[in-house]
């Protein structure tokens, strides 16, 4: 909830993952704008239509809640690049940020691998559900609700993967800082 | 075990992201017990099968974008309009104002900066005492909490399995118990300076209805629906999402289409993050209640605590403690589950637990070393920390007696669920 990162320095935002940065922030947008839109229009609609017609779609309170799921991943993913997701933010406040760094670094390694592991065992689980021909939402096979979870990991992933190695090389280059007085 | 857990103990006062620390728990209690380690993925999966969840992210888009347009100007307007002759009159026009923004917008510290900003100034504008000012701006940003429809409520009850129309009826009186406490306290305080804002005029309240005419049906809408049995939650939640970006974007186009998507990602953002801890403490709780650890935790604590009375004061410390660490959406998520079949052993109400949980949790957006809202206020109005503490300090003990006076009284938050 609160921005913690340091700001990055003019290096770091010329570096080669800008233009990648830039196309996922806007992959990102555009899929939450579509899905609040989309669930703004759903859940109007049925109330409409329960209003006006007494009916209403049977479908589209499980499609909504598969919308709450997708939305939940994708922004979860965009809290990863963002780096903005809960935490215990006790030391953040109080270490001076060259400090800060080396638990940076292992924190980061750690949420990689953690979101590592569970994006494989939910490939092993969505491969599961393919193989059984699995379906949700009237026909739908299963995997294509569900596939967005290993995505989602794996872009976590990769996000708590590129923050270690920046921490790293913010590190090092305090390191040589430190060495050779300017 | 003792060693790994301590190790996660460890990363997660690092900060690393809760949501991984979770995870790892509960990824290492199913490889102690054999489960496959699919059973996460299968778990984190129920997020879609939880009713009444798809109130969250709208309600937070709503409140975003309310934030961003010139609703709370014109909710100051149309507050001070009304209760502005009362003598203190800007000090409560601060505290009504703002406890009914943040029950709007789910007290995720938009408040601050979306109310903090216009009435902080005028505060000081007004003569009142510069550290009262940002004790009082500080606090009013979680004071809507208990009140309908914020984020808490709505959390909570999705994850006790408690009404929320229910939760909804049992926060205003408790609510309405802190603000005018707090009102007192501020009048007692500027009891030299109790100047009115102005007269009233039936003038101006007539100008700032007539300002305020697109966002007026709103409470009406939302608050009479739920209350009224005609909205579901969720439902009330698309209503007001829908109606809200018609009028701050199509009608007033106070915001425009361009910044739309940069006000979704951000409100957003703090969704994915609630609703990911959400999603792998489904799995976490799920193998505390496989592991027996409420029962066990029920067996230790029932040698130590016979009554009621006691079990609350233990309750509220807990509270405390856990308030000044975590935030209160993982506070909500994590520690529910455990604490809700302990209190039906001594006979708390689920809906009046709640109401206490969230009171409690509250103080912890003050508490220092790290309240939420300690750092907005120090950010936003650019004062040290150390400073912000100590202008919040009154206002803290305030609210904690009134914390203390609705744990004891239960009849409050139940009053008007009888009726």
């Amino acid at each position: 909830m609160t921005e913690n990162s340091p700001p990055l320095t003019a290096d770091e935002l010329r570096a080669p993952p800008g233009r990648l940065e830039r196309l996922g922030t806007a992959l990102e947008n555009a899929l939450l704008v579509l899905l609040l839109g989309a669930m703004m229009c759903l859940a109007v609609g049925q109330i409409a239509m329960r209003m006006f017609f007494q009916s209403g779609l049977i479908w589209a309170d499980e499609l909504l809640k598969v919308m709450v799921l997708w939305i939940a991943l994708i922004a979860s993913v965009a809290a990863s690049r963002n780096q903005r997701h809960l935490r215990i933010d006790i030391l953040s406040h109080f270490l001076p940020a060259r400090i800060a760094r080396l638990p940076g670094v292992i924190v980061s390694a750690f949420a990689s691998l953690v979101c590592a592991i569970i994006a494989w065992h939910s490939w092993r689980y969505v491969s599961l559900t393919l193989e059984f021909n699995d379906t949700v939402l009237l026909d739908t096979p299963a995997w294509m609700v569900q596939g967005i979870l290993p995505v989602a990991c794996v872009l976590m992933s990769y996000h708590f993967a590129v923050d270690c190695i920046r921490n790293l090389a913010a590190l090092v280059r305090d390191r040589q800082g430190a060495q050779v007085p300017q | 075990m003792i060693v790994f857990g301590a190790l996660l103990v460890l990363l997660a006062v690092f900060g690393a992201p809760l949501f991984t620390v979770i995870a790892a728990s509960a990824m290492l209690g199913y490889q102690r017990e054999g489960i496959d380690l699919m059973a996460i993925s299968i778990e984190m999966l129920g997020l879609a099968e939880m009713p009444f969840l798809s109130a969250i992210p709208l309600f937070t888009f709503a409140g975003y974008l309310l934030s961003a347009s010139q609703a709370p100007k014109r909710l100051v307007r149309l507050t001070g309009a009304l209760l502005g002759w009362m003598p203190g009159g800007l000090a409560l026009v601060a505290l009504a104002a703002c406890a009914f923004f943040t029950a709007f917008t789910g007290a995720s510290g938009v408040t601050i900066i979306a109310l903090g900003a216009i009435l902080y100034p005028a505060l000081q504008h007004d003569g009142y005492p510069a550290r009262f000012n940002l004790g009082l701006v500080t606090t009013s940003g979680s004071l809507g909490l208990l009140f309908a429809p914020s984020l808490p409520l709505i959390l909570y009850g999705v994850i006790a399995e408690v009404s929320i129309d229910d939760l909804f009826r049992a926060g205003i009186l408790p609510g309405m118990l802190m603000l005018v406490m707090l009102a007192g306290w501020s009048l007692w305080v500027n009891r030299a300076n109790r100047k009115p804002l102005g007269d009233f005029s039936m003038r101006e309240v007539g100008a700032a209805l007539r300002e305020s005419a697109w966002e007026l049906p709103l409470p009406f809408v939302v608050l009479g629906g739920i209350y009224s049995g005609f909205f579901a939650v969720s439902e009330a939640a698309a209503v007001t999402a829908a109606y809200v970006l018609l009028v701050e974007v199509a009608i007033l186009r106070e915001i425009t289409w361009r910044e739309l998507p940069r006000i979704m990602r951000e409100s957003m953002l703090l969704v994915g993050g609630i609703l990911i801890i959400l999603g792998v403490s489904l799995a976490s709780t799920n193998y505390m209640i496989d592991a027996d650890i409420p029962q066990r935790l029920l067996a230790f604590i029932s040698d130590l605590v016979t009554s009621q009375a006691t079990f609350l004061i233990l309750l509220l410390v807990f509270l405390l403690i856990l308030g000044a660490i975590l935030d209160i959406f993982s506070a909500i998520v994590l520690v529910v589950p455990l604490v809700l079949p302990i209190a039906a052993q001594y006979g708390v109400n689920e809906v009046h637990l709640g109401i206490v949980f969230l009171a409690a949790m509250q103080l912890g957006y003050l508490t220092p070393p790290v309240g939420l809202n300690l750092f907005i206020a120090s950010y936003r109005f650019n004062k040290p920390i150390m400073e912000v503490y100590r202008a919040t300090l009154p206002f803290l003990l305030i609210l904690a007696a009134s914390v203390v006076i609705i744990t004891f009284w239960p009849k409050l938050s139940l009053w008007l669920l009888a009726n």
